[in-house]
């Protein structure tokens, strides 16, 4: 019982519920405004965890500078994926038809072609390195560094993107575009600029996971699959293009995980987490704070 | 005779000559294998694969394979089985009846090796194996695969309920991923420590894809075991020593089973790493294995980062045998069979002698993490350091 009460845990789901927010909030972006299956948002995680990696190896880059390093190479690849891509594809009527379908293909096709350049150029071996990993003891807590920093940035830059998305002018645009795509033509937001920035944006959130991640685990070209699958199920479960149910949505899992499995046991982690989306979704399919029907 | 004529008529007469010629140089001994570029094992082959570049570099700087007198340069016909035995099946066929290769090595990893054993037998074509340890190895029939490692559940289980033992631990905590070899290492393990006396306070299991490992380090540190036993996979390892380190265990005894003899355990979790104890049966320390730091050194200079001390290991010891085998009967299969069967290899692992599929010679043992070397801490007749209990992560 003490256990479950106890300080040790709650930073435990904190951490972990903030990874989840912070990795969903990138791929909501690229969902919400653009309607785009990126299924290599685990992979792009993982481009900034290399990033951070050689620039650590080669440079002696601290991580911390790191963040900025990797979230220009994540909008870098932002902008080079919509100006090749998808700009085309958004434009004309008869693809956005089909606009999901294709995306997830096309996705798939950039997250096979970013692991295997990645397994090609660095080799497939683990790769790691320690940062921050003194531990700070508050009473009956113990903290290690490098957790401090990944709770501290995600939380940070979440909260940043929040109140963009609610204060800013290119916040408020960039969510007319969720909410209605033609209706923000007619009001003049200029879909083009958006969706670049949107798609930046996402990409270099994704990014700045990869850095965090980077802190705390070893790396390699494959690791980015799983964070994938947990970003859909934190943006699946809020509410597909609602960022603020995304960030609750993803804090919502990680203390899911971490006291469930204090409650139960190790063991029983993917039934909980998998089936506590299984059932959300058979009672409400559109997410905990989803629209009653998707705009398409 | 028109122009055109002469030119294919020279054309011809220079191909000709060019083909007597190249018969003269050696021919080169092709080995075929698959490898685990992409997928799952993808993290973990990279360890095997660069043992097999560095034997191949080495044998071809020394004027090439010894195949029953005649030197022959070895080349290497590889492809990707993307983590999957059905694929490394499909690739050995292909290696054997259509890219016709001259030997074969092994796959990484236990299931590819059990996956290959009947399509060995098919075509009769020996294979050493290496990646790959499981008490069911002892159920494959022998014939042309055989299996260096000493690293058995079976053995293991008893082996470190006894090393424990002998260091005074009377309590264990034991956390266990449900992965195949944990498992089946788990299932030997448990009576062995009744059978030792030693308590088990806490027995948990967890998914490989765990990413907090709190409350379960919670309930060991409050058990206050003497020992604490981690069957886990290497990115499980680096997350149990990051979080035993922020929640302070502090039990003397810490077993971490697949990870600290990779490269990048220790550059990961730092000092964490000290003192740590995990199974494998070769270090570069041991003097009377002559050729054990030669390669250590050859290893760590071509590739700048330490072998993985079971599996790069392993697969230079494949290697060798191999390569002491083809010496005695050339690319005769039967013979080969005969050979490696029958022969005691003098390998970087000392002597390596198998009595149907598995080796009698070498013992189950465990490493110990020691500054920055890696030690043989168990069995006594191995072991190069004594083992050092652990004061701190």
């Amino acid at each position: 019982m003490d256990v479950l009460l106890s300080g040790q845990l709650l930073f435990a789901a904190l951490i972990t519920g903030a990874l989840y927010a912070l990795i969903a909030l990138g791929l909501n972006l690229v969902y919400g405004t653009m309607r785009l299956l990126n299924v290599a948002h685990g992979d792009l995680v993982m481009i900034g965890a290399y990033v951070a990696f050689w620039g650590l190896t080669l440079f002696g880059l601290s991580p911390i500078a790191g963040l900025v390093v990797a979230a220009a190479a994540g909008a870098l690849l932002g902008w080079l994926t919509y100006l090749g891509l998808f700009r085309r594809l958004l434009a004309s009527p008869q693809l956005m038809r089909r606009l999901e379908g294709n995306s997830l293909l096309l996705f798939f096709g950039i997250s096979v072609i970013l692991q295997n350049l990645a397994a090609m150029a660095f080799t497939a071996s683990a790769r790691g390195y320690q940062f921050m990993d003194q531990v700070y003891r508050f009473g009956d807590v113990a903290l290690t560094g490098n957790r401090i920093f990944v709770l501290v940035t995600a939380v940070t830059i979440c909260a940043a993107v929040y109140l963009l998305l609610r204060f800013h002018v290119f916040g408020l645009a960039i969510k007319a575009l969720i909410e209605r795509r033609d209706a923000a033509v007619i009001v003049g937001v200029d879909i083009d600029r958006v969706q670049i920035a949107a798609i930046c944006l996402g990409f270099a959130i994704a990014a700045i996971a990869g850095v965090l991640v980077s802190t705390t685990e070893q790396i390699s070209p494959f690791m980015g699959f799983p964070f994938t699958i947990s970003a859909f199920v934190v943006i699946i479960l809020g509410g597909l293009g609602n960022i603020t149910a995304g960030l609750i949505a993803g804090l919502l899992l990680g203390v899911l995980e971490v006291y469930g499995v204090a409650l139960t046991s190790a063991a029983y982690r993917s039934v909980l987490i998998y089936g506590v989306f299984i059932g959300i979704l058979l009672i409400r399919p559109q997410g905990l704070l989803g629209r009653g029907s998707v705009v398409r | 005779m028109n122009r055109r004529d002469l030119i294919a008529g020279a054309v011809l007469a220079a191909s000709i000559g060019l083909g007597a010629g190249s018969a003269l140089a050696a021919d080169p001994v092709r080995i075929g294998f698959s490898i685990a570029k992409t997928g799952l094992f993808a993290d973990a082959a990279p360890s095997q694969l660069n043992a097999y570049e560095l034997w191949r570099e080495q044998v071809n700087a020394a004027g090439g394979l010894d195949v029953a007198g005649t030197k022959r340069p070895v080349e290497f016909v590889s492809y990707d089985d993307q983590s999957n035995p059905g694929q490394a099946v499909r690739i050995y066929e292909k290696l054997i009846t259509d890219d016709k290769v001259d030997l074969v090595l092994a796959p990484w990893g236990t299931p590819h090796h059990f996956a290959l054993a009947p399509v060995l037998e098919k075509y009769k074509f020996p294979m050493v194996g290496n990646s790959a340890a499981s008490a069911q190895l002892r159920e494959i029939k022998p014939g042309y695969i055989w299996f260096p490692t000493s690293a058995i559940p079976d053995k293991i289980g008893p082996e470190l309920a006894a090393m424990m033992k002998a260091n005074k631990v009377t309590s264990v905590a034991l956390i266990s991923s449900v992965l195949p070899f944990s498992k089946e290492i788990k299932s030997f393990l448990l009576p062995a420590l009744k059978k030792e006396g030693i308590e088990l306070r806490v027995n948990e299991e967890y998914p490989p894809t765990t990413k907090d490992m709190t409350a379960m380090l919670t309930a060991v540190k409050k058990a206050k075991p003497d020992a604490i036993v981690a069957l886990s996979y290497p990115s499980d390892s680096v997350l149990f020593a990051k979080q035993a380190k922020e929640i302070g265990l502090e039990a003397p005894f810490d077993f971490v089973l697949v990870g600290p003899t990779m490269d990048f355990y220790q550059k990961v979790v730092g000092s964490s790493a000290n003192n740590i104890v995990t199974v494998g049966h070769w270090s570069p320390y041991r003097a009377d294995w002559t050729k054990a730091k030669p390669f250590y050194d050859a290893y760590v200079k071509r590739f700048n980062e330490i072998p993985d001390h079971l599996d790069s290991a392993l697969a230079y010891i494949s290697c060798e045998i191999l390569q002491q085998a083809v010496a005695k009967a050339g690319l005769d299969k039967e013979k080969l069979r005969e050979v490696i069967s029958t022969t005691t290899f003098d390998t970087i692992n000392g002597p390596v002698q198998f009595k149907g599929v598995e080796n009698v010679s070498t013992p189950t043992a465990f490493l110990q993490i020691q500054g920055d070397k890696i030690e043989l801490v168990w069995p006594a007749s191995i072991q190069t350091a004594p083992y050092r209990p652990k004061t701190s992560w």
